[in-house]
């Protein structure tokens, strides 16, 4: 193995710890997110700052949302959304994995995101943007391909799944002004105030249009799921996408626009 | 010839292969243990796999070896198949029974795979395993999960680059990692001190070390590159190559012209490359070939084996792809289409289809693609076939009057294959067609198609269309009233159901050949009257349907009404021993007609979770072992072994359990979610009796997360097993009671109390009894464990018939008592009672948990030793008795009627009825008398 320098510094042993886990349920994925939040935040030279805590913060957030909702009977096909909550997170822990072991295997639209780890210090908002569009853009439509073949259901507009799939959106909208709010104790009050509810149209707007997009492209990842030149090819198309998207977020555009 | 002699020395994974062997001879308490090495590709699984099979061969081991193809559409089963060939054994389709031909092909390849092991241990390995076709996945998870009844190991690469996106191993290996037979290891590339071991192996102790670095350097620790690197080195090449192309471009041009065709065509041709076709392909005399091949040996691009020909790697064919013109690309795969089209004997139509389509006459391959797609479906292998069938429909232009034949193939195959959009729309095209189907026909499809789908909404609708329209055929109609019944009983629509149900049996009666609906139908109407409280009409309804399914004979039909007689008597109308009696009876037939074993399964799985919701453990053992040896795949499988891993968990036989749960995770593993709640309620209760309630907890949780909020009986088993954790928790004492945990569970059964009042009669009763158990266990949490509702628990399972939960109610209700020191007699009596219960079923972990209970409350739990004394179990006539049938038989002797010893054994008078016309059936008797006479006779 390529271990010269972790890319984790002091807190390597802990992260391949949290790492070595593969959470096969709902409850499991919101323990190993707060565990890894708590490791995140102890990452320098940025610690409690850096881009990728904000990201998981509020993954972590949405996802106990998530789990609420599940214990509450609020879904039309729970086995469907749990499944498909695990596949999701499974491949956020992947490219987290491959980041560790330094993979070439590691898609593109994270590594955006985990190269500004050590810097320099971006704000909250387009951070967590930032992995929230590699997390939606790249890596749901393959969750959902995964989930639905498992589950020996096809993507069907307006079906239970895909009722339940959008109420995901429903928890985005509660959870991120709470989280501005959140972020704005601790960040950069003033410009935040200075830009009204700008910031809410446009984060909303971000997951709604990347999940509804995410959707599609599950779709036509079905169509040629069993074609594996067909789906790499996707995955590069996607890949490439979502990492646009992310540099656009984490450049000073990004910045601007909050 | 040479083929791998001048291997490089194996590096830096001395310790690997050590534990891959390891892995590999451990073979689990179920029979089989794999290794599936994931890594990128040059990272050196092949090679990793090839130095195990060696070694393992060498210390005695029976291998098999097979490779996967990345042609996208193999044939099914192709890598197991081949390694079979390979060794000489000749596998293929050919089964009678239609109803289980798949289960009958698995069973088929497990029995040449076990021959062909003679005792040895056996390794099947498989390479570039993402390349496996479903039937593949299918028939590996089989193997592993035990159902072959070999003794297995599997050693598999993968390329760790296919599992990022959806590939379905991503998610197979996912689940069989968490499993203890099972090891994933992922292969990461060498690291700078193995590079340079390997850079001195190759090329000298007297390379700098600066060299061996950039060796590591440009190849990350890729073995196949560092080692092509090296002999770069070695080979006195100034500037070490940027990349792979680069490496294979320079080393390409340095072969003799014929040694490069050899090279292309081996690249271009489906591996093995046998040397007949390789001959045909080429234009070369014989003598110029070997030399060829003998120089394209040398330079280490092709290896040689007896079945034919392969590159080193892979790497090299994706290379070269790049480098050849479109020309050159199609005449090399014509040459390849012609020389097997005119080889002798049968063709390999999947090869055959590949090569037309990369010569870009794809058309030419069709009769190929209809032969590939018929030859899966022999297989079963109905993905692939789905694939063949729809490529054969874009091989054939829309004025082409075959393509009407094809679109009908198609949809049928997508539909059998899962693909439920695809089986849509493609039947759409069809009825485009100006040779469509009739109308009524193509609605009948549609709704077909669309009920799999799960939209039974649009479903329906389909099937009113064929009831509405004038055109459609009494026939027509009554499969359609029939298929609707069956469909609203399932939405739970009872009243709406008979009607529809009413419907079809008027318009098949008089119908030819319809069989078929009229037992839907009957069992439909059955059904629906049950649930609208005329039990005993519906189930006179659905015994007609027996009856008529026995007179047509057809093995289908008499498998789905006694299914339907079964699960009613079960269910609805908790006839239970009733139910049990007709499921076995009803597999008794199938067998002696010898088909249908599907079915046979099936019924005893009914047979089995009725004995065991009785309490008539010992006999649910055995008709469990019946259905095994009926060797079920699949779903079928997961039903029995779920079935048998209960009555582990109840008998206490920790490691069996624990087996059967491995098995059933590892079918579970390849798809299908209605299994996973059971399986996990089992897990919970196994956790539980080994102390582990963290693990219990754990189970239940996630049971919650995933069981939908109207099934409120499935939210009661789950709400008890997690109360029932956290109350041993609480006496435990050793894990902390989680206060969110039960804070969580007690809103689940908050929400069960409000759900039940709209439930169905049935569903209400089941759904009381669990809430009067939560309701008891909760107060134990809250230690005040209270007498009065542990015995208010037991006597409503008393009513449900299922002694278990009644005895473990009056375990905790006598507990409460003597811990409250209150009603000892009363408690006495109960604990007395429970411990009768548990040592009549054989469970033994609870029926310490008793003993110690008692222990601790000073009870003696049997009255007068020895009064209770089982009679002795003869090899006599009557061992061929079932427990009940001996019990009833008992009193027959005695001479009591069949109400009085329905009385006496709290069963119904028409059960009694049964069980005496079994014993007769059994005992050769024809009258109580005689049946007396053999009973006494043998006492």
């Amino acid at each position: 193995m390529i271990t010269e320098s972790s890319v984790w510094g002091p807190v390597q042993r802990d992260m391949a710890d949290v790492l070595a886990g593969h959470p096969d349920d709902v409850p499991s994925v919101v323990d190993q997110l707060t565990r890894l939040q708590d490791v995140l935040t102890h990452v320098p030279p940025l610690m409690g700052s850096n881009p990728l805590a904000d990201f998981n913060k509020l993954y972590l957030t949405i996802t106990t949302s998530v789990l609420e909702r599940l214990y509450a009977g609020q879904f039309a096909d729970p086995a469907f959304l749990s499944r498909l909550d695990v596949e999701f997170a499974a491949r956020y822990f992947d490219a987290l994995r491959q980041w560790s072991d330094m993979s070439a295997g590691c898609p593109r639209s994270w590594m955006v995101l985990f190269h500004r780890i050590p810097g320099p210090d971006a704000r909250p908002l387009p951070s967590a943007a930032a992995g929230i569009n590699a997390h939606i853009n790249y890596d749901l439509p393959f969750a959902l391909v995964t989930t639905l073949d498992f589950q020996g259901c096809d993507p069907v507009d307006d079906s239970d799944q895909h009722r339940d799939y959008l109420q995901i959106n429903d928890i985005f909208a509660e959870q991120i002004p709470g989280l501005r709010r959140g972020f704005l104790e601790k960040w950069q009050l003033l410009i935040d105030m200075m830009n009204g509810d700008l910031d809410d149209w446009w984060q909303g707007e971000v997951v709604e249009y990347t999940r509804n997009v995410a959707w599609r492209n599950a779709q036509r990842l079905w169509a040629v799921r069993h074609d594996l030149q067909a789906v790499s090819q996707e995955r590069t198309r996607l890949d490439r996408t979502a990492e646009s998207l992310g540099k656009l977020l984490l450049s000073p555009m990004g910045a601007i626009l909050q | 010839m040479a083929s791998e002699g001048d291997d490089a020395p194996l590096v830096g994974r001395t310790g690997t292969l050590t534990s891959i062997q390891a892995d590999l001879a451990a073979i689990g308490p179920g029979g089989t243990a794999a290794v599936f090495v994931t890594g990128e590709s040059g990272v050196g699984k092949t090679r990793l796999l090839r130095e195990t099979a060696e070694a393992m061969r060498e210390a005695g081991a029976a291998v098999l070896y097979g490779a996967c193809l990345d042609i996208g559409d193999a044939s099914p089963l192709h890598p197991v198949l081949q390694a079979l060939r390979q060794a000489g054994a000749h596998p293929g389709p050919g089964s009678p029974d239609a109803s289980d031909g798949a289960g009958a092909l698995l069973e088929r390849v497990s029995h040449q795979l076990q021959t062909l092991a003679q005792g040895r241990q056996l390794l099947l390995v498989l390479d570039d395993l993402q390349w496996a076709d479903r039937s593949t996945r299918q028939l590996l998870l089989y193997l592993l999960a035990g159902l072959g009844e070999i003794n297995l190991s599997v050693l598999a690469a993968v390329r760790s680059e296919s599992l990022h996106g959806s590939h379905p191993l991503r998610r197979v290996l996912a689940e069989l990692r968490r499993l203890r037979s099972v090891r994933v290891l992922d292969l990461a590339p060498l690291d700078r001190e193995a590079t340079a071991e390997l850079v001195a192996a190759i090329a000298g102790n007297d390379v700098v070390s600066e060299d061996a670095d950039r060796v590591f350097k440009r190849s990350g620790g890729n073995p196949f590159v560092a080692e092509e690197l090296a002999r770069d080195l070695r080979d006195g090449r100034v500037e070490l190559s940027d990349t792979l192309r680069e490496i294979f471009l320079s080393r390409v041009d340095e072969l003799p012209p014929h040694a490069h065709e050899v090279v292309h065509a081996v690249a271009a041709g489906v591996e093995p490359v046998e040397h007949a076709l390789l001959a045909r392909v080429l234009p070369l005399g014989e003598t110029e070939l070997i030399e060829a091949i003998r120089a394209a040996v040398a330079h280490r691009f092709v290896t040689s084996a007896n079945d034919g020909y392969r590159l080193r790697h892979r790497v090299v064919a994706e290379v070269l792809e790049h480098e050849v013109l479109p020309a050159e690309h199609a005449a090399r795969h014509r040459r390849y289409a012609e020389a097997i089209e005119a080889a002798p004997g049968d063709n390999d139509h999947a090869r055959l289809v590949r090569h037309w389509q990369q010569a870009g006459e794809p058309v030419r391959a069709l009769p190929s693609v209809i032969a590939a797609a018929r030859a899966a479906e022999e297989l079963y292998g109905f993905t692939e076939a789905y694939r063949y069938w729809a490529l054969a429909l874009s091989l054939t232009p829309e004025d082409d009057s075959a393509r009407t034949a094809l679109l009908g193939y198609t949809a049928e195959s997508a539909h059998r294959c899962g693909e439920h959009q695809r089986a849509l729309t493609t039947l759409e095209q069809l009825a485009a067609r100006p040779d469509a189907p009739s109308k009524c026909q193509l609605h009948l499809r549609r709704a077909r198609y669309l009920a799999a789908a799960g939209r039974a909404a649009t479903a329906e609708t389909e099937y009113e269309l064929v009831l509405a329209a004038d055109e459609c055929t009494p026939r027509e109609k009554a499969t359609a009233a029939a298929n609707l019944a069956e469909l609203l009983v399932h939405l739970g629509r009872y009243a709406d159901a008979g009607d529809r149900a009413r419907e079809a049996l008027e318009l098949a009666d008089g119908t030819e050949d319809s069989t078929a609906d009229l037992v839907r139908a009957s069992a439909a109407l059955g059904f629906s009257l049950a649930f609208l409280q005329d039990p005993d009409a519906g189930l006179a309804i659905v015994r007609q349907a027996v009856e008529i399914a026995e007179r047509s004979g057809h093995p289908e039909d008499i498998g789905v009404a006694y299914q339907h007689l079964a699960e009613l008597l079960t269910n609805p109308l908790s006839s239970v021993e009733e139910g049990v009696l007709v499921a076995r009876r009803g597999a008794e037939k199938l067998a002696a007609i010898g088909q249908g074993r599907s079915y046979q399964t099936r019924l005893l799985a009914i047979a089995a979770n009725g004995l065991f919701r009785v309490g008539q453990w010992g006999e649910a053992r055995k008709v469990l072992d019946d259905a095994m040896r009926h060797r079920p795949s699949g779903a079928d499988a997961v039903d029995i072994l779920l079935a048998r891993c209960r009555l582990w968990v109840g008998f206490g036989e920790i490691e069996a359990a624990n087996r059967d749960l491995d098995a059933v995770a590892t079918i579970l593993a390849g798809g299908g979610a209605r299994h996973v709640l059971p399986m996990l309620t089992l897990r919970a209760g196994l956790a539980m009796w080994q102390g582990r309630h963290a693990d219990a907890r754990a189970a239940v949780q996630r049971g919650l997360t995933e069981t939908r909020s109207d099934d409120l009986v499935l939210l009661g088993v789950l709400a008890w097993h997690g109360l029932r954790a956290e109350a041993e928790a609480q006496a435990g004492g050793e894990v902390p009671v989680d206060p969110a945990a039960v804070r969580r569970l007690r809103s689940i059964v908050e929400r069960m109390a409000r759900g039940v009042g709209d439930a169905a009669p049935q569903v209400r009763a089941v759904v009381d009894a669990y809430l009067d158990l939560c309701a008891a266990e909760t107060s134990r949490i809250e230690q005040r464990s209270d007498p009065e509702l542990w015995a208010r628990s037991a006597s409503a399972w008393d009513r449900r018939g299922q002694p278990y939960p009644a005895a473990y109610s009056r375990l905790r209700q006598a507990e409460a008592s003597f811990a409250r020191r209150v009603r000892k007699a009363a408690a006495t009596m109960a604990i007395r009672e429970a411990y009768a219960t548990a040592q009549a079923m054989g469970a033994k972990p609870f029926a310490a948990e008793i003993v110690q209970i008692a222990g601790r409350a000073r009870v003696t739990l049997v009255e007068a030793p020895g009064s209770a004394v089982v009679p002795e179990r003869g090899t006599d006539e009557l061992s061929l008795l079932t427990e009940r049938e001996r019990e009833v038989l008992a009193a027959v002797a005695e001479g009591l009627t069949n109400r009085e010893i329905g009385q006496s054994l709290f069963i119904s008078e028409r059960t009694v009825g049964v069980h005496v016309g079994h014993i007769f059936d059994k005992l050769q008797v024809r009258t109580r008398v005689q049946a007396s006479r053999v009973y006494l006779g043998a006492a």
